[in-house]
């Protein structure tokens, strides 16, 4: 990219107001020069920048963005910058997946002492964004909405294929009703909607086949499922990963759950060709039996991997042409079982947080968020993706923060009911191999 | 007699609309399985057969999801306030389906019933609808039960109806319509046989009484456990038309815009105070079945519903109205029984 005439960069700079803050004075009052380019947004430490801010500073039009903090060992708080420093390094893979151009996004740790490194920081920077050129957020998507085949071959509905199991499901729930164990069993019904079962003699309803795609552990957190008493709730082994989750987060408790595992072989989505827990492993009791299925992480995460074949401005054209279709009705977030918060933050309107118009500018603002509000705590149930009427491949998105949790913390969301949480804690070993 | 028009000379016809400057809409398979109205690059690529329906409706088109209604600046103390662009270019929809141009006289009523909505008046005038007769049908669909059909011509600027082979009757409707078409058709013989709608699954006289009736009853709650609050039902509705007013802007200034709304969202009622009066899910689906089948109606003596399903296809907890309406259905019959 050349170099564009007389263009002036703006940068804006997410500092931490005990060092870096300080550094930036030190270089003033040294009368060190560097370039103008730089605005400078002081916050209390670099665990209190919220992920959202440098994406407002680029949607308001700046070039680069830098966020910069106390040294590992140094914060002001303890360890405000390790808390920063892990979020991270998800949130990275995540931009990186959308098409943010990673070159204008910088991570430095610059002590109250380092006047002179705040001065060559600033000074790299600027020069680099100059070569880089003024920064189109969301460019790319060149209106051919059009673009795909002509004709569509109106497939036939086909019957639901039934698996083995479903009688014992059925008589287990009825068992549980008869003996007052649970007042609700949450099932899936012969279309795999969910159903709600409350006396012994409609457990008919109750089906086991390739439409159960549905993840029905999202209907605890509901208060009028919650109004009916102790609920039974039936899983597969993949729906069970947010039930662990959920447990984790303080969410669920477990023995007020009473968890019925379907032993699967696949019901059609697109997870379960890559699908490494057939069995629920933490159920009340199991139903049927299937042969575990060994998948390595290069299978799980091919999707991903082929996508990011693209570069980044292929990537970032092919998200503006799909969350073009968003209209924000929010089914991604109702369906999803980890999107719990009593308020979200895309309802607050005091202040606002995220537009709440359905343009590019507020999809992405939205996605990123709900996409970063789900790190290593997405399961994979491909909820979302399946809910949004728009079809839009929100997938990619979970996969893109599900690949860099078990790389970098070797975490797998759901699977391991001991293993602590990767944000709340941090390592002193955690890469900063992105950081300066 | 009839006028006829071939596939090719239909596709050839939007493209030269697109070349008068015409911005022209139709179905098109943005993903596989996956038909949406979008505007057309050129005539080439949207879809005449082998689809029940679009995820989306043609509503966008007149009523879009987001909006800007004026401008405002700070400057000093005062605010200047600028009006946000008249100019609304000719648009044309193509291949529209009967249930998605029913919907806009339906519309109609709603933005100038006590203030004409410039806007969606504005958008309104510049549309032509070129409506496609269903051929095919899903187990979603009801429009038969709410007085609507497949080749059902209301809000049509003008209908096509598939002759096979490729050809298509124009059926002309309106001044619009005639405008859209003159010269471009040949005269034939042929008259298309309309297509079987989809069985008639309720009554809408009965679900008007019905849920007045019920305003408390227990059927909302048992019907709807499912719903778990999102708005594809609205959004995808060609009917649905709320819509919320909302500042976005800095410190020099924003926009005022008008995006779309859904009154299946925990906010759509919350009062300042923290106060909610439909504080459960329940009472947000019976007023969407309410407002549907008995408020619009008292109000305008017609259904806010087509028929087109589309609340079902788009749920992802298999609701939508077809299925509170049949339980109403279920639930009125056993009444009448005791």
């Amino acid at each position: 990219m050349a170099e564009t005439e007389g263009f002036e960069p703006k940068i804006v700079a997410f500092v931490c107001n005990w060092c870096t803050y300080l550094g930036a004075d030190l270089a003033g009052t040294n009368r060190l020069e560097y370039p103008p380019n730089v605005r400078i947004i002081r916050l209390p430490c670099t665990g209190r920048i919220d992920f959202n801010l440098p994406i407002k500073a680029f949607e308001t039009g700046a070039d680069a963005v830098l966020v910069s903090g106390c040294h590992p060992g140094d914060c002001h708080y303890t360890s405000g910058n390790f808390h920063a420093r892990r979020r991270w390094m998800l949130f990275r893979e995540l931009l990186s997946t959308l098409g943010f151009d990673m070159d204008r996004i910088h991570f430095t740790w610059i002590s109250a002492a380092e006047g002179r490194k705040w001065q060559q920081v600033i000074t790299d920077i600027t020069e680099r964004t100059k070569q880089l050129g003024p920064y189109t957020l969301y460019a790319g998507n060149d209106g051919k909405a059009d673009a795909a085949a002509r004709s569509a071959a109106a497939s036939r509905p086909v019957p639901p294929r039934t698996f083995e199991g479903q009688d014992a499901l059925r008589a287990s729930a009825r068992r549980l009703l008869e003996a007052g164990i649970v007042k609700v069993v949450i099932g899936h019904g012969e279309r795999g909607a969910p159903v709600f079962v409350t006396r012994p003699d409609e457990t008919h309803q109750l089906a086991w086949n390739d439409r159960c795609q549905a993840n029905l552990t999202t209907y605890l957190k509901r208060k009028e499922i919650r109004a009916l008493g102790k609920p039974a709730i039936v899983v597969k082994g993949c729906d069970e990963r947010a039930l662990v989750v959920l447990e984790k987060e303080s969410q669920v408790e477990r023995e007020h759950v009473h968890v019925i595992g379907m032993a699967c072989e696949g019901v059609g989505a697109a997870r379960c060709t890559t699908c490494d827990v057939r069995t629920p492993r933490y159920a009340d009791e199991v139903i049927g039996q299937v042969a575990g299925g060994a998948v390595s992480p290069d299978q799980r995460f091919q999707a991903l991997a082929e996508f990011l074949r693209k570069s980044p401005a292929e990537r970032m054209a092919y998200w503006a042409g799909e969350l073009e279709r968003c209209v924000k009705c929010y089914a991604c977030r109702q369906v999803c079982p980890l999107c719990y918060c009593e308020r979200c933050i895309a309802d607050k309107n005091r202040p606002t947080v995220i537009d709440t118009s359905p343009t590019l500018k507020g999809n992405f603002a939205w996605q990123i968020t709900r996409a970063f509000h789900l790190a290593a705590r997405c399961v994979g149930c491909d909820e979302c993706t399946r809910a949004c009427p728009a079809g839009i491949d929100l997938r990619l998105l979970n996969l893109s923060l599900a690949r860099a949790a078990e790389d970098q913390f070797g975490y797998r969301a759901g699977i391991d009911r001991e293993a602590e949480l990767p944000f709340g804690s941090f390592s002193l070993e955690d890469k900063e191999t992105f950081i300066r | 007699m009839s006028d006829l028009i071939s596939g090719a000379a239909l596709r050839r016809l939007v493209d030269e609309w697109i070349g008068q400057g015409k911005r022209v809409a139709g179905p098109v398979l943005v993903k596989p399985d996956l038909p949406s109205y979008v505007y057309l690059a050129g005539g080439d690529r949207f879809l005449l057969d082998g689809f029940v329906r679009p995820v989306n409706s043609i509503k966008e088109f007149v009523f879009p999801r987001h909006e800007p209604i004026c401008a405002y600046r700070f400057e000093g103390k005062q605010v200047r306030i600028a009006d946000a662009d008249a100019q609304i270019g000719d648009q044309i929809v193509i291949a529209a389906r009967p249930c998605d141009a029913a919907a806009l006289p339906i519309l109609d009523h709603v933005f100038n019933w006590d203030c004409a909505d410039e806007f969606y008046n504005r958008r309104r005038r510049a549309t032509t609808v070129v409506t496609l007769a269903c051929s095919t049908h899903d187990e979603a669909c009801f429009c038969t039960s709410v007085g609507l059909g497949p080749a059902a011509t209301r809000g049509s600027d003008a209908m096509l109806l598939d002759l096979g082979g490729g050809e298509y009757e124009v059926r002309v409707l309106t001044e619009k319509g005639r405008d859209a078409f003159a010269g471009k058709t040949i005269t034939s013989d042929r008259i298309a046989s309309e297509a079987p709608g989809p069985g008639k699954r309720f009554e809408a006289a009965r679900v008007r009484r019905y849920v007045g009736e019920h305003f408390d009853g227990p059927i909302w709650a048992r019907t709807t456990l499912a719903c778990l609050g999102c708005g594809a039902c609205a959004y995808s509705c060609p009917t649905c038309h709320c819509f919320d007013i909302v500042d976005e802007g800095n410190l020099n200034g924003g926009a005022r815009v008008k995006n779309w709304d859904s009154c299946q969202f925990v906010t759509f009622t919350l009062h300042a105070s923290g106060h909610n009066p439909r504080s459960a899910q329940p009472q947000r689906q019976r007023q969407r079945i309410f407002h549907k089948f008995r408020v619009y109606p008292d109000k305008f003596g017609d259904l806010l519903c087509t028929g087109c399903g589309s609340c079902g296809r788009n749920c992802a907890a298999g609701l939508g109205v077809l299925n509170v309406l049949e339980a109403i259905e279920r639930d009125d019959g056993e009444h009448l029984q005791a």
